[in-house]
């Protein structure tokens, strides 16, 4: 195939996807606009246009890109305190077989817990507000990229170390230049993963724990019987966290591990 | 330029009795853990610089694990390898490895697998050396691919290129053409022959293709299996730079049936 056929093929291949995506939501919208006119109660189900009317309040009033900020950070945050630890952690445990022995059977006992029941324990230690927020969704994020990062460095290649090896590299060029970019898809599937859970969680925590953010003002919402700000509250979670993990999977594809996606 | 020009200076090995051997084992022996017999049993091999040797035998002869010995990738049990006459006490860049397949590094573009050697040994402009190098093994357009977008007989091209960016004195060789189907792995015989006349490079290369072994090696060591021990040893007489015609002569018919003779039997022995 010429290029320019190519090209004319991926883009034909997108804009059906599009289209596909767009009628997919125009259906639900219609849906939902009748089920709503039908039911007659716009504290059970507000109208998709009434939700829009509340968008439009909600960010006239600058009140729902605070509430967005105060998540995001939470969320990024706690994500990065996660990724931080359980990256290198993870390579480490990888590498040695005595540390592994030490501290996987204690991983295994406190990944079945989940972040929702660390609540009462981090509002004892923390109050109310961000660090406990932050807590959480560290909490949440960890897992998934820890046990990927994990898989990543144990599925090292004897070959490759070999190769490196007798090529001249020690033991600090074997971890940085071998290890490393060798588990980095498996870290970058962990973090794509650990990135939903935090994002999931920073809305539970809220909705408990803090005083500001998306899940917070979902809870207000709720008390006062505003459910057209619940819904706002919602979707903007939902297309948030759509947006924050496909850039992630565009980044990932375009500069962490273009070798895993050769065009 | 050419980087390995050691083995040149050598006086031709057929008659280099007395120099001290490039790489040599004394009574090595390999055993693995919960397997009686040992994969590597009481083995000597002296090879002079410069020299071609194949070695040869059936699957699971030993003969990858005596080659991961001289390359220090695994300790002998008992007995010593030397380089240069010198013990060996593990991997170092003075062995350039091929390995038989998936040992390129999938991070890296084709420049960097072949630059990686350069750049750990803090050599001048390995990207310098690289390119040359690739030009040397004919994939100079492919230098900013992936490894995984090129073909296996690419990878293997790649492979040795990348194992002679050190400029290392020895090449060792574990069945790198195994994978490859039978007319990219006629080209690649080739291809390696035109590469080693021009840098003449000690050459450790395993096989379990006879005829492989004839057409490429000075000496080919035949091993037989359970225990791994050398079987017979041959000397290879034909001129180089050789062309595959060689393989019609009836000195190369002959070879080929006496060796594949010993070959048979051992591997009905590790058959049974």
């Amino acid at each position: 195939m010429t290029p320019t056929r190519k090209l004319i093929a991926k883009i034909g291949s997108v804009g059906t996807a599009l289209a596909l995506g767009t009628a997919g939501l125009a259906i639900f919208l219609i849906i939902w606009t009748l089920a709503s006119a039908r039911l007659g109660n716009a504290v059970l189900l507000p109208s998709p246009l009434s939700v829009f009317e509340t968008y439009g309040e909600l960010i006239s009033d600058g009140s729902l890109a605070g509430d967005v900020r105060a998540s995001l950070v939470r969320v990024i945050a706690g994500f990065l305190m996660a990724a931080s630890v359980a990256v290198p952690l993870a390579l480490i445990l990888a590498y040695s077989r005595i540390l592994r022995g030490l501290v996987m059977p204690l991983i295994a006992l406190i990944r079945p817990i989940p972040p929702i029941a660390w609540i009462p324990l981090a509002i004892l230690w923390m109050g109310l507000g961000d660090p406990p927020s932050y807590f959480i969704t560290s909490v949440a994020a960890f897992f998934p990229i820890f046990l990927n990062a994990f898989a990543g460095g144990t599925s090292l290649q004897q070959e490759h170390v070999n190769a490196a090896r007798s090529l001249g590299a020690g033991p600090g060029a074997l971890l940085v230049k071998v290890m490393l970019p060798s588990a980095l898809p498996m870290i970058v599937t962990g973090s794509r993963i650990g990135l939903g859970q935090a994002w999931m969680a920073v809305v539970t925590a809220e909705l408990i724990a803090a005083q500001s953010g998306l899940g917070y003002m979902i809870q207000v919402s709720r008390l006062s019987l505003e459910t057209s700000r619940v819904l706002v509250g919602m979707t903007v979670i939902g297309l948030l966290g759509a947006l924050m993990i496909g850039t992630l999977s565009i980044i990932e594809r375009r500069v962490i591990v273009p070798w895993n996606y050769p065009r | 330029m050419l980087h390995v020009v050691e083995g040149r200076q050598q006086p031709d090995p057929t008659e280099s009795q007395d120099v001290t051997p490039r790489l040599r084992v004394e009574g090595v022996t390999v055993s693995f853990d919960g397997r009686q017999q040992a994969a590597v049993d009481d083995v000597s091999l002296s090879i002079a610089p410069g020299e071609f040797v194949a070695l040869l035998g059936p699957s699971g002869c030993g003969k990858s694990t005596l080659l991961n010995v001289f390359a220090g990738f695994r300790a002998p049990s008992s007995g010593k390898a030397f380089l240069d006459g010198q013990p060996l006490t593990g991997p170092s860049a003075k062995c350039g490895v091929v390995f038989q397949k998936h040992s390129l590094f999938p991070w890296m573009t084709v420049l960097e697998n072949v630059a990686f050697g350069p750049r750990r040994l803090g050599l001048q402009d390995p990207r310098g050396i690289a390119r040359e190098l690739l030009d040397t093994v004919g994939l100079s357009d492919v230098a900013n691919a992936w490894p995984s977008s090129l073909s296996g007989g690419m990878q293997q091209r790649v492979g040795i290129a990348r194992a002679l960016a050190t400029r290392p004195p020895v090449l060792l060789m574990d069945e790198p053409f195994g994978a490859l189907d039978a007319q990219t792995r006629a080209l690649m015989q080739e291809e390696l022959l035109s590469i080693w006349d021009k840098l003449r490079p000690t050459v450790v290369f395993v096989t379990h293709d006879i005829e492989e072994a004839i057409f490429l090696a000075d000496r080919v060591v035949v091993m037989q299996a359970l225990p791994g021990r050398i079987a017979r040893e041959f000397q290879i007489p034909f001129d180089r730079p050789r062309s595959p015609e060689v393989m019609d002569e009836p000195a190369f018919i002959e070879h080929r049936r006496e060796i594949a003779d010993i070959i048979r039997v051992e591997a009905r022995k590790s058959f049974l």
